[in-house]
């Protein structure tokens, strides 16, 4: 199970992440990225956080609740 | 007889940083721009273009340190640092000198964004087109082997490639969706969108 966190100051709007994770992320009016979920099962979220270009996609691996 | 190592090593590195910028800058607009769609992943883009960034960077590092070492045009350590004191052609130099500080100002700038913020960050990393005329301009008039046409093309093929992909980014800047559920972002908060 990972948590994940956007940092928010630092996203770009690029949207890679809501391509690769369409379930954990999307982009918001504004433009920038938010977390639909804040945990997911899903390992597209680390190809997420790995293609976030401000690096500003934390993905933590947590214990599955 | 000089040896003319440092004088050649000068000028092929001066071309090199050019070519490996040129390549950081479409990198960076095919990031941007997303041409081939999802046939290029992102992350791979992002670490193409940091690369070529910092492979550019280290042949500036390279043209600046072979033109102090070579006695063929007096270069003091001083005249990389402050535009306009290199006694060969100030102006044109000077260009390069400014290109070269700058383009290592937006290339740190990525370590300083939580600092500085991503605002900041986007706004200063427009000044990269900034750097990309200011490297031309700079190897057209202070560069040996402009006259030459294989360095003309050179150039000429670098700012065709860097205009062609601009205008790509700007022709489709607003047809790109940005959710998955189709609502586009207006325009105006896109404004600054790198």
């Amino acid at each position: 199970m990972y948590q994940i966190a956007i940092d928010r100051s630092l996203c770009s709007g690029f949207g890679s992440c809501a391509e690769l994770a369409p379930d954990v992320f999307e982009v918001d009016d504004g433009g920038l990225a938010t977390v639909r979920v804040g945990r997911s099962d899903d390992p597209a979220v680390l190809e997420a956080a790995a293609a976030c270009p401000m690096a500003a996609i934390q993905v933590i691996e947590v214990e599955a609740a | 007889m000089k040896d003319p190592t440092f004088w050649i090593l000068a000028r092929a590195s001066g071309l090199t940083a050019y070519a490996l910028m040129t390549g950081a800058v479409l990198a960076g607009l095919v990031l941007k721009s997303r041409p081939f769609g999802r046939a290029l992943k992102a992350a791979s883009v992002t670490d193409v273009h940091r690369f070529l960034s910092l492979l550019a960077l280290g042949a500036v590092a390279v043209h600046g340190t072979a033109l102090v070492l070579d006695s063929t045009v007096k270069i003091a350590p001083s005249a990389l640092l402050v535009p306009g004191l290199a006694p060969y052609r100030p102006i044109w130099t000077g260009f390069g000198v400014v290109s070269a500080e700058l383009a290592a100002l937006i290339f740190l700038s990525f370590s300083l964004r939580r600092k500085i913020g991503a605002k900041a960050w986007r706004k200063l990393h427009w000044a990269t087109y900034a750097v990309f005329a200011a490297a031309t301009v700079h190897g057209l008039r202070a560069g040996t082997d402009s006259a030459h046409l294989w360095a003309f093309a050179l150039y000429l093929a670098a700012v065709g490639s860097v205009v062609f992909a601009t205008a790509w980014r700007a022709l489709t800047r607003t047809q790109r969706p940005t959710t998955q559920g189709g609502t586009r972002v207006p325009d105006r908060d896109r404004s600054l969108a790198l």
